[in-house]
């Protein structure tokens, strides 16, 4: 199970490392589906079934769906990949930098046990990350109102960004 | 530093360059904006879990409401240039006119 978790913990370096070479947005956003479906597997490694969930509804099923098909903008006759050289170049030192940063944390290093939080201490009905949730609702009531304000607050930023007033004469998009 | 401490922090890093040494496509360097957020929230999530801090575990959920906006915002923005600008690209924003 700890071999899983570092091939996920690999994962998720070297995803994020495809998309920090920034190449063509179709596949910086393929790099990214990787990177947080790899995501969602080290939370359920780590005993967090629910905010998995939540990170493959919310952020891939609604914010990568978004991005993906407004990648559709950044259309161009031959996509940049991962094989073209300054991609390329880039990701080897993305990789070499990581590799250093753990050369340096070589005397810090602590390897710990990966053991689950719950099913150790006591009996409950619910997971412990869905009754830690669930404290967004009763306790936290107001940073609730607070964030549906905010959401509401930047549809209309969105809207005015959008409109554009009398700035910019093509409108096909 | 424990190996998810150390992935988590260079998934951060290595977002934040790609961000910061962004190339041609703006809605590349938005990526990169979004893998911090990712990251982000993994790293909230551990907390919570490994620690055994179940209180903060709403903590990640109020980071991805607020994600959200911020992404609606850079999609509006890169919107934006595109009418006026006809392209995303980066090396088009040069004028300092709009």
């Amino acid at each position: 199970m700890s071999y899983l978790m570092y091939i996920l913990l690999f994962g998720l370096v070297l995803g994020l490392v495809a998309v920090a070479s920034n190449p063509s947005p179709y596949f910086a956003a393929l790099g990214l589906v990787v990177v947080a479906g790899v995501g969602c597997g080290v939370l359920v490694g780590s005993g967090g079934c629910f905010l998995s969930l939540i990170l493959f509804l919310i952020y891939l099923g609604g914010m990568l769906v978004v991005f993906a098909y407004s990648a559709a903008m950044a259309a161009e006759p031959f996509p940049e990949g991962w094989g073209s050289w300054p991609t390329l170049r880039l990701m080897v030192g993305y990789v070499v930098g990581v590799g250093f940063a753990w050369g340096l944390m070589g005397k810090f290093w602590y390897e710990e046990d990966w053991l689950g939080f719950d099913g150790v201490v006591e009996l409950s009905v619910l997971r412990g990350d869905v009754g830690g949730v669930s404290l967004m609702y009763s306790s936290g009531g107001w940073l609730l109102i607070g964030g549906g304000w905010v959401l509401l607050l930047t549809l209309f930023v969105v809207l005015e960004l959008t409109r554009g007033l009398s700035r910019g004469a093509l409108r096909a998009v | 530093m424990t190996p998810a401490h150390f992935a988590f922090s260079s998934a951060f890093m290595l977002g934040l360059a790609g961000l910061a040494f962004h190339r041609t496509h703006f809605l590349s360097a938005l990526l990169c904006l979004e893998g911090l957020m990712l990251s982000l929230f993994i790293a909230l999530s551990l907390w919570a879990l490994q620690f055994d801090t179940m209180n903060s575990a709403a903590l990640p959920m109020i980071l991805l409401a607020f994600s959200a906006c911020e992404a609606g915002a850079g999609l509006a923005l890169l919107v934006a240039t595109t009418r006026t600008h006809s392209n995303s690209r980066l090396q088009s924003l040069s004028l300092l006119q709009c």
